[in-house]
């Protein structure tokens, strides 16, 4: 009797064949991609989003070319923090990602629903939907990924929801992936994460380029320049020392960056003196270096 | 997932599909050899994992639309939700956009016979010559999904201009059914 691996096809569906052209078709999408950086953290709460938003602005400023695609399909965010019109536009071959004001290029699920309308997926009955829901998800990242008519960048970014296992999906997903960026705060449960993140990541991508950041590191005064700190854990720095990972900074809090990038405006083209601008546009730099693999040093 | 003949040990070949009716799909596969049928029927958690994939079932590999599974899948969608075919614009193509559609030509070879006229379809870019549809061959064209309609239109019509004929009826689209052994 056959066994399966005796059987060529599949009797007419050809759903390897599907799956196979599926690959090739977003091999071809990001063919003129030069490097997709994922930005991640094991923790929620530790202003991915808000720090994505901000290094593909600075990317942008400095005259590279930025996508930035929002990956958190039920966390999405990014539409809000780039103002960026919900009015994702048919092109030839896909869909013309709406561009901010800096020139960065936005793909989100939130540019196909209305303001505050929650991800539901049409399905013959809601009940047991937890068996089929996370592959709608990456089904539809899938979509946003290869259908996007993203144009020749110099960067994707991918903003990745909270969680240790989002990195392993990604990476199942797309056909290579340059720099993964780890961001934390210094909090021993956000440290606690974020170890496990980083032996995920190693084991997942093999010869991984693992950076971290540490995103609201202490709180600069606006008006007299003092600083504070908001968390009295250890330092990234030392957390990255003990992995063996690039540290590649520390981005001070400003509360007028949570303000602006939550309305969608843009804070480094407002205070591009401010030391969080200054902090998130070293990090441009280092980031640039990890991906082109000479040697990320921070002060 | 393959289905053998235990009889003849020979892998059975998909005949037809149905549904998803109140979520459930049935394929139906028959043996080459004996014609011995059996029917796979899912429930609506199976129809949902595979429609997860981006597949179809019995299409022979044809390629889905573009952002498929969000337009079609996601509720209370807004854009591109009642485009069915998001090649519309006028903007010429760029070359990515030209390497995709070669892309979806070389796709490996299905069983469906009308996957060629759609890859075909698909990639044309000139405009095709006015026809006219009768109200029952509107009626039938109407009766296929939505996201596919635009490129049986446009195989018909190619099909149409074969024969010469600028009127489309029931009778041109069945005979162009048999054409692509559907």
């Amino acid at each position: 009797m056959k066994t399966y691996h005796d059987i060529v096809g599949d009797g007419g569906s050809n759903v390897v064949a599907q799956v196979a052209e599926q690959q090739r078709r977003m091999a071809i999408r990001l063919a003129p991609v030069s490097h997709i950086v994922a930005v991640m953290s094991g923790k929620g709460g530790v202003g991915k989003s808000s720090l994505s938003v901000n290094v593909a602005t600075a990317f942008a400023m400095a005259g590279r070319k930025v996508g930035l695609l929002d990956a958190d399909i039920n966390g999405a965010s990014i539409v809000k923090m780039t103002g960026v019109r919900r009015e994702p536009e048919a092109a030839y071959g896909g869909v013309r990602p709406p561009t901010t004001a800096a020139g960065v290029r936005v793909m989100s699920i939130d540019l196909f629903l209305a303001d505050d309308t929650p991800v539901t997926w049409d399905a013959a009955t809601q009940k047991d939907a937890f068996t089929w829901r996370a592959m709608m998800e990456q089904a539809a990242l899938r979509e946003m990924v290869t259908d996007t008519e993203w144009g020749e960048l110099d960067y994707l970014l991918i903003d990745l929801p909270p969680g240790t296992d989002r990195l392993p999906n990604l990476v199942d997903l797309l056909t290579r992936l340059s720099a993964a960026v780890v961001v934390t705060v210094p909090s021993q449960a956000a440290h606690h994460v974020v170890g496990k993140s980083i032996r995920m990541a190693r084991e997942i991508m093999k010869a991984p380029r693992l950076g971290i950041v540490e995103n609201m590191s202490r709180f600069v005064c606006p008006d007299c320049g003092n600083t504070h700190d908001l968390f009295h854990g250890d330092r990234a720095d030392a957390l990255a020392a003990q992995h063996g990972v690039p540290f590649l900074g520390k981005i001070p809090f400003d509360p007028r960056m949570a303000q602006l990038t939550d309305s969608g405006l843009n804070f480094i083209g407002e205070h591009p003196d401010s030391p969080t601008s200054e902090a998130i546009r070293k990090l441009t730099v280092r980031l640039e270096h990890l991906v082109e693999e000479t040697s990320p040093v921070a002060q | 997932m393959k289905f053998l003949c235990v009889e003849c040990d020979e892998a059975m070949r998909l005949q037809s599909t149905r549904g998803p009716d109140e979520g459930s799909m049935s394929v139906l596969f028959e043996c080459p050899s004996c014609g011995r049928q059996i029917a796979m029927l899912t429930n609506s958690m199976e129809t949902q994992m595979v429609r997860s994939l981006g597949v179809k079932i019995g299409s022979g590999g044809s390629t889905p639309g573009r952002m498929e599974t969000i337009r079609n899948s996601l509720r209370g969608v807004e854009g591109l939700g009642a485009q069915a075919h998001p090649r519309n614009d006028a903007t010429p193509p760029t070359e990515q956009s030209d390497s995709l559609e070669q892309a979806e030509d070389q796709q490996a070879g299905g069983k469906c016979p009308f996957t060629g006229v759609v890859n075909e379809a698909f990639g044309r870019q000139e405009e095709v010559q006015g026809f006219v549809w009768t109200a029952e061959a509107e009626e039938r064209l109407g009766r296929i999904p939505s996201f596919v309609q635009g490129m049986v239109r446009k195989g018909i019509e190619e099909y149409a201009r074969e024969i010469g004929v600028t009127e489309i009826d029931a009778k041109v689209m069945e005979a162009a059914r048999s054409r692509f052994g559907m």
